[in-house]
């Protein structure tokens, strides 16, 4: 079957010429934010709801959601790109960065990585470096607007360096841990660290 | 090869059923049959290699001549204009299939049978009625169909002539946003009070099935169930998300 | 529309043409066990998430994920940990 092409189809891709040059090998612009779900949206009760971070730190630390609100905050606006072949361009997230609730827990000598850990179950890993130095934020913002349940709220990471599932959704908190462990997509074929600038989709790639 | 691959199917006809809907009369080399309910995955690719998927229902029912889909085009939808809209007899399709055989409903597995459609819904359970029409069947069956407006409705004409059969099977429609002067039927979402006055009595233990978007699907399962019928006999094909009827 | 999970949520023949083509069998009409609950159901009958990346397919009763399949540059990932145990009948052989 190799080589058929669907004569006239094009698919829904939309990408400006100026674009081209932010997109990474392999991603068109997408307009919308699309919703992917592996699983039902967790409905989190802001009375209860909580984020963490454990492990390997020197002080345990957790947040209430006024807590959270009121660190100092931190915005994001540039582009998110997916593993699943799209990238939102110009898009803006608010939170606090993640470098805020790292000083405040100490991690050790020793912490190398972290899990991000979710309602709902979901997890996905990451070096500690990838969350340090700006690059890394806990956002319950889009476009000025909450952050929709659909997309994460009330809280999601926000690594937009890296593939968008590792940006977990309905965020619980960080564990620092002096190795790595491989999360939800992670352990099921998709790649461990997954840079888009390097076309790390897979496992292997 | 056969079912489990993907396989080249021609377009042999592309027929309008409303101004949103389009059949597609296939012709699939090889082709095996297929049980009423099932589908086939479609598979569409582009020049640079892109490629996307959907599965849709046969509409034809099994010994017909030519494997039918009927496809509703989405105003938002990736492969459903390509398909209703785009496509032309002589173009060819990748499909893989038939699968799914368990919203599948055959007349020895019997009845008294209920199917409930919204929009769309009504394409897998259109194929076990025409299969039922063409065994002969007298397994008693109720379809309730919700559309958004008469225009809408799918297969109107051929509903209304198995209807009037007198084989034993009933047609009831529910139209959400617009009724024509005179309409005296329901106007309204399909709900409990409507699936009980439609339906067949939790005694009667029919075999349900159900199709349509998600949120119709989930709402009409539940209320089955909440009127005391069992869940074991109660069948339900999502098709996520579409514009509501 | 503003559009959850719900909206998204599909039933087992989501999956039908795929699983298929990796089993073989019509898996819809198999009886799987859930490692979470116990309880019994044909595939058919799972609440499945296609998402994207990969599907996931839960328990009706439960929620527990049953079967996670992923797929991408000629490979499938199957993590299948939340299955207790799956029956497969001849009768449901698909034809090769």
């Amino acid at each position: 079957m190799g080589g058929f092409v669907s004569r006239g189809f094009r698919g829904r891709r939309r990408a400006g010429a100026e674009q081209a040059t932010r997109l990474p090998p392999g991603q068109y612009a997408e307009t919308g934010f699309p919703v992917l779900t592996a699983g039902p949206t967790p409905r989190v009760d802001l009375a209860t709801w909580r984020l963490t971070v454990e492990g390997l730190v020197a002080g345990p630390r957790e947040w209430t959601w006024e807590e959270i609100q009121a660190l100092p905050g931190s915005d994001f606006e540039g582009d998110i790109h997916c593993v699943t072949r799209w990238s939102k361009l110009g898009t803006s997230f608010a939170g606090v960065s993640v470098d805020t609730l790292l000083e405040a827990a100490e991690p050790r000598p020793e912490a190398s990585h972290v899990v991000a850990f979710c309602h709902g179950g979901y997890t996905t890993n990451l070096p500690l470096e990838d969350l340090r130095g700006g690059k890394a934020w806990v956002v319950w913002e889009h476009e000025g607007a909450p952050l929709p349940a659909e997309h994460g709220g009330p809280a999601r990471l926000l690594v937009p360096h890296l593939y968008l599932w590792k940006s977990a959704k309905w965020l619980a908190g960080l564990r620092l841990l002096d190795h790595d462990a491989p999360g939800f997509w992670e352990s099921l074929g998709y790649h461990n660290v997954g840079d888009p600038w390097r076309e790390e989709r897979y496992w292997g790639d | 090869m056969g079912r489990l691959s993907w396989r080249l199917a021609t377009v042999a006809e592309v027929r309008p059923e409303t101004a949103r809907v389009v059949t597609l009369a296939l012709e699939v080399p090889g082709w095996d049959g297929h049980l009423p309910g099932q589908h086939v995955d479609v598979r569409l690719t582009a020049e640079d290699g892109y490629q996307a998927e959907r599965g849709y229902s046969i509409a034809s029912a099994p010994g017909s001549e030519r494997v039918e889909l009927t496809v509703e085009r989405l105003d938002d939808g990736e492969v459903s204009p390509y398909l209703a809209g785009e496509l032309r007899p002589g173009d060819q399709l990748e499909l893989r299939g038939p699968v799914g055989g368990y919203f599948v409903w055959e007349p020895g597995r019997g009845g008294p049978l209920l199917l409930v459609a919204g929009g769309s819904g009504v394409v897998p359970l259109m194929a076990m009625l025409r299969h039922r029409a063409a065994t002969g069947s007298q397994v008693p069956a109720r379809l309730l169909y919700s559309s958004r407006t008469i225009e809408d409705v799918i297969y109107r004409e051929e509903l209304d002539r198995l209807a009037a059969a007198g084989d034993g099977l009933a047609v009831t429609h529910a139209l959400t946003r617009a009724q024509p002067a005179g309409w005296s039927g329901y106007a309204r979402r399909i709900d409990a009070v409507m699936l009980e006055e439609v339906g067949w009595r939790p005694g009667e233990h029919p075999l349900a099935y159900v199709c349509g978007p998600t949120r119709l699907v989930e709402a009409v399962a539940g209320q089955l169930v909440a009127l005391g019928h069992d869940p074991a006999r109660v069948r339900t094909e999502r098709f996520g998300p579409t514009g509501v009827p | 529309m503003t559009m959850d999970e719900t909206d998204l949520r599909l039933d087992g023949n989501a999956v039908a043409g795929m699983l298929a083509e990796l089993f073989g069998f019509d898996m819809t009409v198999e009886w799987g066990g859930c490692a979470g609950c116990g309880a019994t159901n044909q595939l058919g009958a799972l609440l499945v998430y296609a998402h994207g990346m990969g599907a996931v397919a839960c328990c009706p009763g439960c929620g527990q994920a049953l079967l996670r399949v992923a797929r991408g540059e000629g490979r499938w990932w199957l993590d299948l940990r939340g299955l207790a145990w799956l029956q497969l009948d001849e009768q449901a052989r698909v034809a090769g």
